[in-house]
């Protein structure tokens, strides 16, 4: 980022001449209130149209079959299938984490923003969506096609997850839970290599072939 | 008729007047009556609530359809989830034997106890989900490049502290559901390379069951009286805190660089 600007103000668009400006009072204020009503009243609305799950009280002697993780890590717990537990469960989600955290370090796409428009920022984009569509189909899976053992199921086959039923006493969770069979380490191993280098190196090739681009680009 | 009101009008105005003029109403509302541009700013300035916000907006980024309006519903999730949740810690007892009848309390015995925990579990999804959203919308729109590039640092690290928010509040309930989740979830810190003890390289510190990164988190072999603790303290106090200081740093900076816009 050699070409980061110094000079104060030069990238705050509010201070630019002719940059169109509005009060903030009313015409930003209303917007908040508004939507703080809004979601106020959303939340409300479904707290009395929907209860909070609450099952049975825990009993570690009751391992329900399948013990799922919460939504936002069903993805990860997806991903067991695939890989080893340490590449699964530690490895991928901190490179997701470090790699979300390097984006605006290495992403040197032009300096487009403000606009939904992606014209100049095409691969950007796309490396982005590829992760979130994969991000949530992982969550979809996990939640909602996996069944007792961690079995394919489909969603309209209806089993109670903490019924006795699937629940399997006195057995730990290691043995209820499901039979994977991991791809081998080797393949883990190197996905997590493709995925650090990939994500790190071809930002900058493929911003070479946008030469003329990259001077436009960082204003 | 039409004196009757002239009448009326006339006194409401004496009324207004005095309103106006008391000194406690001017030290409170000290600009009075937003109505000219000048007296807009000052009201946005001089208010306590409102200088977080700047004096004036540009129209660019005011626009529904560009911000989708995430992160400040997020925000004001955080908020709802602070009072919805200081409100359940009158009633909630993070102990073995007492938590779930808690539970079951709230939903049965405490007036309004039933919706205080649902709208605080449906917040907290609801949070998670639009922090993403918001995650999203800054990404397309490259609204983290130059000059914001440290403050998506920040919103990534606020990301993480959310879903680790939503994942110690799982446990609290004490019911099958959020212990077998948790379980899971802890499970894998176990895998942890050298720090785990069932991760590789764990023979590198002579790294047990008893002494690795999972036994750290959750104050024992399994998950028990000391993870719901830790789960409670981590919840209510720690990772709030935290994440305030976070969203502090995050505000200011977003003050200093300005609504993304085009450039």
């Amino acid at each position: 980022m050699e070409e980061v600007k110094t000079e104060k103000s030069g990238y705050m668009l509010m201070n630019k001449p002719g940059y169109p400006r509005v009060s903030s009072w009313p015409n930003l204020v209303w917007v908040i209130l508004l939507m703080m009503l809004l979601i106020t009243v959303f939340f409300w609305c479904v707290s009395f149209l929907a209860y909070a799950p609450l099952e049975e009280m825990s009993e570690w002697a009751k391992t329900p079959n399948p013990a799922k993780a919460p939504w936002y890590f069903i993805g990860l717990q997806e991903l067991l299938v695939y890989f080893d537990p340490w590449i699964a469960g530690v490895m991928l989600p901190n490179q997701i984490l470090i790699g979300l955290i390097l984006i605006p370090y290495v992403d040197i796409s032009p300096n487009e923003q403000g606009t939904y428009d992606f014209s100049r920022r095409r691969f950007a984009v796309a490396f982005f969506t590829f992760g979130m569509v994969f991000w949530f189909l992982l969550i979809t899976t996990g939640q909602l096609l996996r069944g007792p053992s961690w079995q394919v199921y489909w969603p309209i086959i209806d089993y109670d997850l903490g019924s006795a039923h699937w629940v399997r006493e006195g057995v730990p969770l290691k043995e209820a839970g499901a039979k994977l069979k991991s791809l081998p380490l080797s393949v883990g191993l190197a996905s997590l290599g493709i995925f650090a280098v990939g994500g790190m190196t071809l930002p900058v090739l493929v911003a070479k072939n946008l030469d003329s681009e990259k001077t436009r680009g960082v204003p | 008729m039409e004196e009757r009101k002239t009448a009326l009008q006339k006194t409401l105005d004496t009324i207004k007047k005095a309103i106006m003029d008391n000194p406690i109403y001017k030290s409170v509302f000290r600009t009075g009556y937003p109505n000219t541009i000048l007296k807009q700013m000052s009201v946005m300035r001089s208010s306590f609530y409102m200088h977080i916000f700047p004096t004036k907006v540009g129209e660019h980024g005011l626009k529904l359809r560009y911000s989708w309006c995430m992160g400040g519903i997020t925000f004001f999730l955080f908020l709802l989830l602070s009072v919805t949740g200081l409100l359940l810690m009158f009633y909630y007892v993070p102990e073995e034997n007492r938590a779930f009848n808690d539970m079951k309390d709230l939903r049965f015995m405490v007036p309004f106890g039933v919706i205080l925990r649902n709208m605080h579990r449906w917040a907290a999804h609801g949070m998670v989900f639009t922090v993403m959203l918001h995650m999203a919308r800054v990404f397309y729109t490259g609204s983290y490049k130059v000059p914001r590039q440290l403050n998506w640092v920040v919103g990534a690290i606020l990301l993480l502290l959310t879903l680790m928010l939503s994942f110690t509040g799982y446990l609290l309930p004490w019911d099958q559901l959020g212990f077998w989740a948790v379980t899971v979830g802890t499970n894998m810190a176990a895998a942890t390379p050298v720090l785990g003890y069932e991760g590789p390289f764990q023979n590198l510190l002579n790294v047990q069951i008893d002494n690795d990164i999972r036994f750290a988190l959750i104050g024992g072999t399994r998950i028990g009286a000391n993870a719901l603790i830790r789960a409670y303290v981590w919840h209510c106090v720690a990772l709030p805190l935290i994440a305030t200081l976070l969203m502090v740093f995050h505000f200011w900076r977003i003050r200093k660089d300005g609504f993304s816009g085009p450039l």
